[in-house]
């Protein structure tokens, strides 16, 4: 009898026992997958970007010729405005929570960021060759001697031009090869006469050519020290007399925004599109015009010392000083930074060129154009790019700028040309002292 | 199949008692967890849709703020007296075009940074088909496109009003977005410009999405029915009747909370009308998901299996024990006939059975001395009986043969007479005086020859009587009185009709048994005086003892056992052969 109760007894016990396992079982489970997903945040790397048909297909192009497997990185589309403002709301705080560990910046803006907060980034000078880059890119990528940015795409500029207007009007391709602006401007004139079509398009918000002209001498609205040269700058006083002769002779089709920008040139409406090479995806849109371009080099001022090559746009990597900036490094200098191989996908895949010069020498580069009359329109900015005079952006490229752009319409109303930068002089350095 | 039955009809017990067991523990653990499921879910539903309705009401108002500042914003621009005054302007050269485009773009600016509508970009047309936009990226618009887009048409036919509506065509490049517009017009209500406030939908979404989560959903809908946003990417643009009419009805109730059945699925319902923008604000929320986020379902189910798995084994497994034992006694029982009742049951299986089992075999055995006691009493009073049978002599035997040797003496026979007597007298003294119950066949053989000689010396000599004894027999032992009654039976029965014939007598060993046979030629029996080869017991008056024929057999079996005992083949008037087996004994 007793034998019997202890063997139900046991029964029972074992019963209840494998009910506590299974639920423990179930519960352990949950917990551990709650871990995963914590610890996938903290070894992961976060990159933030702009654009993603250019810049992040880039870095998702990077990521596949990256051979470490360990390696985990999440891409972020940003509004590069939003970056902007969230990168100084983040810095200016002092706090890194959130931050990414790869940033990408303007060229033009990077300083502001090096400047304003020089121990947020991460020098990554020992993670590839500068002297394998552009020699224009590395100024503004680097700060106190140190090299904090790898730099990416370039933004040398082309003169993109319409084969059957500027030879109705009697040019040919040597003609418009290594010219002046003033040469340009009376170019157009001679367009606008014998087609009735306009040189360019510009918006009058956007001074974006006068930096380009400007760059050819290698001087900015800056000196390398930072001090603010408006006035009494020649190449600047040059170029805004070649810009206002533009604009009194009605040689521009004017546009208020991006989109009639885009229009002036695929619609047919302009000669002429003097941009950075980024530029060219948006012509080569227009299937029609196939055949009916091709792109010579800048025009220059008319300066000693001016080179017919320059730049509008264009940006490099950053790494953040946080955990993970040894691996964000490491990744960029294996791929932006020193891959060959790499570049020729990115040219052909992504149509982004690099600032990489060993590239220049791949496959990818000698490429003919149908689209542009079978030019190697990519090997001609290749070289280009590589002489592009360096200068040095400064931290007030944009706040100058605006304060420009309210002065040159003064300007355009009469206003003479030294007054109108020596005011624009005297307020900037009001403003930025 | 019939394997089957049989299985079934054995274990029958147990099946029943397993079956309402395994239904009755399924049945309550189904309940209680359901209900526990159940009602837990249900208050969580309640305080979840609580938080909802508050969640809702912070929703509206994000909405009635970002309305509020693209109200003020137009506002601005409508009154900007520089916006107005540019965009009437005609500009003939680039200089002029310059400074418009320059100043309109200031203005703008200013008026964008100070309302700055929650990710909202600001677009003006002007008459000429200009664009001026103040964040590009979010809605790359084309002039031409928009100017040649029914919103124009609508915006004119309602000059003071704010225009919202949903477009996810051409003119926004398919990106879906709510586009607010308005005429920019003159007091002579002359349209001077256009003003736009986009939002794309993914900006439009951070409104509520931080609210939103797997199984709680948040849907956009506007009047017609179409869903302009929701969390649930794949249901943009989609449009559900259904859905608008449960909120607007939804709108006239005053609950909390609704149930509806939508999409294929049953959600709990919530939804606000936003009046600045014309659209309903749903609400759905996927019961299961978010229960199942709470509780977690399957665990409870699965602790809940485990327990009924392991409560039916643990029932399977006693009760297995106690029904098979109780089966296999009840078997035993329904056998005992078969082993009349002298074989015990076995005393296996649990307490209950063994107990049983074993009372049962305790009044088995009890019964079975009390039968053996029964037989033996009622043995031993047949056994008195037969004996004080055998003492007794007929007294009529004893009138009647003194009565014929008084006839003998008047008739002077002496001789005959005295014969008779001296028969007559070792014939009741064997009878009498000998207490022994067996005697040897010598013994029996006198006595036989003596009660013949009375026979014949009263009725005469026409039935003669021969012995045939073999030798080896003589001194063997055989009751007494079992011989005599057959003689005495083909005496005075078989020769009725016939008067005259024989009688014979023989006694032999065959086959280790003692044969005696008493043949006669007489006239035979009819066969229904015949009755399993015996007699058939009718009363009948002995004429000599009281041991008569029908009790020989009886007698011969009750000594020694059924092996022995009396055979009778009678043919009618031919005669009768009576055979009576007997043990071979020497003492």
């Amino acid at each position: 009898m007793r034998e019997k109760l202890s063997k139900k007894f046991g029964l029972l016990m074992v019963a209840l026992v494998t009910a506590m396992v299974l639920a423990a079982c179930s519960g352990g489970a949950d917990e551990d997958g709650g871990d995963d997903t914590s610890e996938g945040d903290d070894a992961g790397i976060t990159a933030w970007a702009w654009d993603p048909n250019f810049n992040i297909a880039a870095l998702e192009l990077a990521l596949e010729h990256y051979d470490n497997e360990e390696f985990d990185m999440e891409i972020r589309e940003n509004a590069q405005d939003d970056i902007v403002q969230r990168l100084n709301t983040g810095l200016s705080s002092g706090t890194m929570n959130g931050m990414p560990n790869i940033v990408l910046i303007e060229d033009q803006r990077a300083q502001s960021f090096l400047q304003s907060y020089p121990d947020a980034f991460y020098p990554i000078g020992d993670y590839f060759n500068t002297e394998d880059f552009a020699e224009y890119k590395i100024a503004p990528t680097s700060f106190d001697g140190e090299q904090y940015g790898l730099p990416f795409d370039t933004g040398v500029t082309g003169f993109f031009y319409r084969t059957d207007y500027l030879e109705e009007a009697g040019y040919t391709h040597d003609d418009l090869v290594d010219i002046t602006w003033s040469e340009y401007v009376e170019i157009a004139k001679d367009v606008k006469e014998q087609t009735g079509q306009a040189m360019l398009s510009l918006d009058p918000n956007d001074l974006g050519i006068l930096r380009v002209m400007m760059q050819t001498t290698g001087t900015w609205y800056t000196t390398e020290d930072g001090t603010i040269q408006l006035e009494g700058n020649e190449p600047l006083q040059m170029a805004l007399e070649n810009y206002k002769e533009l604009l009194e002779n009605d040689l521009v089709k004017l546009s208020s925004d991006w989109s009639q920008y885009l229009a002036a040139f695929n619609s047919g409406n302009v000669a002429s599109v003097p941009a950075g090479n980024w530029i060219a995806p948006s012509v080569e849109a227009e299937e029609s015009q196939a055949g009916l371009w091709r792109v010579a080099p800048i025009p220059r001022l008319d300066m000693e010392g001016a080179v017919n090559a320059s730049n509008q746009g264009g940006s490099s990597f950053y790494v953040l000083n946080i955990d993970g900036k040894e691996k964000a490094a490491e990744f960029l200098g294996e791929t932006f930074g020193s891959n060959v191989e790499f570049y020729q996908d990115l040219v052909q895949e992504v149509g982004a060129l690099g600032t990489y010069i060993p590239a220049s020498e791949g496959d990818a580069y000698q490429f003919e154009n149908e689209f542009f009359n079978n030019q190697q329109v990519i090997h001609d900015f290749s070289q280009w790019m590589e002489e592009i005079p360096q200068v040095d952006y400064g931290m007030n490229t944009y706040g100058i700028e605006d304060i420009l752009s309210a002065e040159i319409q003064q300007y355009l109303d009469g206003k003479s040309l030294e007054d109108v930068l020596s005011d624009a002089q005297a307020q900037a350095e009001n403003q930025f002292k | 199949m019939k394997k089957l039955i049989r299985i079934i009809q054995a274990n029958n017990l147990f099946i029943k008692i397993f079956l309402v067991m395994v239904i009755s523990i399924i049945a309550v653990s189904l309940s209680i967890t359901y209900s526990s499921i159940r009602m837990s879910s249900n208050l969580f539903m309640d305080t979840f849709s609580i938080t909802n309705s508050k969640i809702m009401n912070q929703i509206t108002e994000r909405f009635n703020s970002f309305t509020d500042s693209i109200v003020s914003a137009s506002l601005e621009v409508d009154t900007n007296g520089t916006i107005k005054q540019l965009l009437q302007e005609e500009q003939e050269n680039n200089i002029d075009q310059s400074t418009f485009y320059y100043h309109m773009t200031i203005e703008m600016d200013r008026i964008y940074a100070e309302v700055d509508p929650n990710d909202a970009n600001m677009v003006i047309m002007s008459n000429n088909q200009d664009i001026f936009n103040m964040n590009y990226v979010k809605w790359p618009v084309d002039g031409e496109k928009l100017a040649n887009h029914e919103m124009i048409q609508r915006v004119e036919e309602s000059p003071n009003d704010i225009v919202y509506q949903f477009e996810d065509s051409e003119v926004t490049n398919g990106v879906p977005m709510i586009i607010a517009s308005k005429a920019l017009k003159l007091r002579s209500d002359y349209i001077y410009g256009y003003l736009f406030f986009s939002l794309t939908e993914r900006d439009l979404k951070k409104f509520y999405e931080s609210y939103t989560g797997a199984g709680n959903n948040v849907l956009l809908v506007t009047p017609n029915g179409q869903i302009i946003s929701s969390n649930q990417e794949e249901m943009i643009g989609e449009s559900s009747p259904k859905l608008l009419d449960y909120a607007e009805s939804f709108e006239n109730e005053n609950s909390e909370y609704r149930n509806v059945d939508i999409f294929g699925q049953n959600y709990i319902l919530l939804s606000e009308y936003i009046p600045s923008l014309d659209i309903y604000l749903v609400n759905l929320i996927d019961r299961e998901i978010i229960a199942d986020n709470v509780i977690d379902t399957s665990e409870i189910v699965l602790i809940s299996i485990a327990i009924v798995s392991s409560a039916v084994l643990v029932a399977f497994l006693i009760l297995r024990k106690m029904t098979v034992s109780i089966s296999k006694l009840v078997n035993q029982i329904s056998d005992m006939a078969r082993y009349q009742f002298n074989k015990p049951l076995k005393e296996t299986g649990g307490y209950e059975t063994r107990k049983i089992a074993k009372a049962f075999n305790y009044m088995l055995n009890e019964l079975q001395d009390y039968v053996q006691i029964l037989m033996n009493t009622q043995e031993k009073q047949r056994k008195a009986e037969l004996e004080t049978l055998q003492h007794q002599i007929n007294p009529h035997f004893i009138y009647n043969t003194l009565a014929s040797i008084k006839f003998m003496i008047r008739q002077e026979k002496k001789e005959k007479a005295s014969d008779t007597i001296d028969s007559f007298i070792s014939l009741i003294q064997n009878s009498l005086s000998n207490i022994e119950e067996t005697i040897t066949v010598e013994q029996e053989l006198e006595n036989l020859k003596n009660y013949v000689q009375i026979n014949q010396a009263r009725y005469g000599d026409r039935i003669q009587v021969n012995y045939l004894i073999s030798p080896d027999c003589l001194h063997l032992y055989l009751p007494k009185l079992v011989i005599q009654p057959f003689i005495e039976n083909a005496f005075f029965h078989a020769f009725t009709k016939k008067k005259t014939g024989f009688i014979q007598i023989l006694i032999a060993q065959k086959d280790h048994s003692l044969i005696c046979e008493i043949i006669d030629n007489g006239d035979g029996m009819i066969p229904e005086r015949l009755d399993n080869k015996t007699i058939k017991a009718k009363e009948k008056r002995q004429l000599f003892s009281g041991i008569g024929v029908k009790n020989v057999h009886e007698r011969i079996q009750l000594l020694y056992g059924k092996n022995y005992g009396v055979e009778i083949d009678s043919k009618p008037a031919q005669g009768t052969k009576v055979k009576i087996k007997l043990p071979v004994k020497e003492s």
